[in-house]
């Protein structure tokens, strides 16, 4: 694809969440493909920047508008994010801001205040890439993921949603509508660091989310996730494990170490290398931990 | 695609492809070349341009979301002998150099200041975050973008009395 395809695209605006999943259903009838558009950061890249397209180019559905997908609620357990609300909205938004400050935190580190203002979970979500940013800050507070299809509305659990390298199990005539997790309670200890080569336009090297109710010196609810540093998300479930398991007082260095190596699979790439990386996951788990009081 | 949105406080219309870039539309068919290309992908910020308010880059914005919006490119913000506040302080503080990043630069800044009146340094160092300048060193931005907001609120202080 380049600059010269832009033009060929075609183009369809619906005006509601019911007319975008019925045009979806059509033209996965047909085996057309569709690609939905939000804040457009990557597929206009991908668009402009890529090779010429071969073959009958997708249909650009764009889900910007809808209505749907534009809203952020909290019932008092279950926090919802529309999909389609930007990085910069979440980051004023007074509800986030309040039960999951870890977001509102987490938006100012993603590209710069233009991205931020264009940029949505739902396309992250989708396009699955494992240094998003927005993901990973989500993914630590155990979310479901509901997609619609005229078919219905299933709500996936993102370790269910993510299948592989910028692949999920998000189905062609599904559209992601919202994320929604319960809150951690009112006031619990949360962690967001992200190591880039600068503050910002930077992509993660690794960055890591971390949320914690503690009870007398236990971790009674743990999350944590992890960007960059595997194929999907990593959602460090045997540092989960041994977090929960364990008396923080009784947490070692060596022991998390371990269980955090267990749960990666970081790789030399352009951004940065596979011990960097190996140290870094630990490093900031380990961060995240003694500032619970653990002696690590 | 016809296309009839708001820009720089007037109605105006275009007819292009739906996937067409709003910083195409702007240079093109409306003849506002003040928002520049550099990179194409987001990365610069020197196509910068507020949309309904918000500093976006309009290279990666796509004509065909714009309809029944609000453009402000940099050419909306003041003109030669009428320069905005922030304009004027860019030119005597040393904020512009070479003037590529400077339209985007101006934009992030109007964004800054539409929101925060009295910035700190590190205030106006978040806002201009997207903007690349390889002239000035940031230094002289900052400083521009600081005078204005003092040169703002003066005024409006001798407006309120």
């Amino acid at each position: 694809m380049s600059l010269a395809d832009l033009s060929r695209y075609e183009f369809a605006r619906p005006a509601s969440l019911d007319a975008a999943c019925r045009l979806l259903s059509d033209r996965e009838k047909k085996g057309a493909r569709t690609v939905l558009l939000a804040g457009g950061t990557d597929f206009m890249v991908q668009v402009s920047q890529g090779g010429a397209a071969e073959g009958p180019l997708p249909l650009v559905l764009d889900v910007s508008r809808i209505k749907e997908l534009a809203c952020v609620s909290f019932d008092g357990t279950t926090l919802r994010i529309g999909a389609g609300v930007s990085y910069l909205e979440l980051q004023r938004d007074p509800v986030v801001r309040e039960y999951a400050p870890l977001v509102a935190r987490m938006t100012q580190d993603i590209g710069g205040p233009t991205i931020q203002g264009r940029g949505t979970l739902g396309g992250n979500l989708a396009t699955a890439s494992p240094a998003a940013d927005g993901v990973a800050a989500i993914a630590a507070y155990d979310p479901v993921i509901e997609v619609k299809s005229s078919r219905g509305t299933r709500k996936i659990p993102i370790a269910v949603l993510q299948t592989g390298y910028k692949q999920t199990s998000r189905a062609a005539d599904e559209v992601i509508v919202a994320v929604e997790f319960r809150a951690p309670a009112h006031g619990s200890a949360w962690c967001w660091r992200k190591v880039g080569t600068r503050l910002a336009q930077a992509i993660s090297k690794v960055a890591f989310a971390g949320v914690a109710e503690v009870h007398d010196g236990r971790v009674t609810r743990v999350g944590f996730a992890m960007a960059s540093v595997a194929a999907t998300t990593a959602l460090l479930p045997n540092t989960r494990e041994l977090v929960r398991l364990t008396p923080l007082a009784q947490l070692t260095a060596a022991a998390v170490d371990a269980a955090v190596a267990s749960d990666v699979s970081p790789q030399d790439d352009v951004r940065s290398t596979r011990d960097y990386r190996m140290h870094t996951a630990k490093a900031v788990v380990r961060g995240f931990l003694r500032d619970l009081g653990a002696p690590v | 695609m016809k296309v009839a949105f708001k820009v720089n406080g007037v109605q105006r219309h275009v007819d292009m492809a739906p996937l067409a870039r709003l910083l195409d539309a702007l240079r093109g068919p409306l003849g506002l070349a003040g928002a520049k290309e550099g990179c194409g992908e987001g990365e610069c910020g020197t196509c910068a341009v507020l949309l309904d308010g918000v500093p976006v880059n309009s290279c990666l914005v796509p004509i065909g979301q714009c309809d029944g919006r609000e453009v402000v490119s940099v050419e909306g913000l003041g003109a030669i002998g009428h320069l905005s506040p922030l304009q004027a302080c860019m030119a005597e503080h040393g904020g512009a150099q070479c003037g590529i990043c400077t339209p985007g630069m101006l934009i992030a800044a109007e964004a800054l200041l539409r929101r925060n009146s009295d910035p700190t340094a590190h205030d106006v160092r978040t806002a201009i975050a997207g903007n690349l300048c390889r002239c000035t060193g940031y230094e002289r931005i900052v400083q521009s973008i600081l005078h204005a907001a003092y040169e703002l609120r003066s005024s409006d202080k001798g407006a309120a009395e």
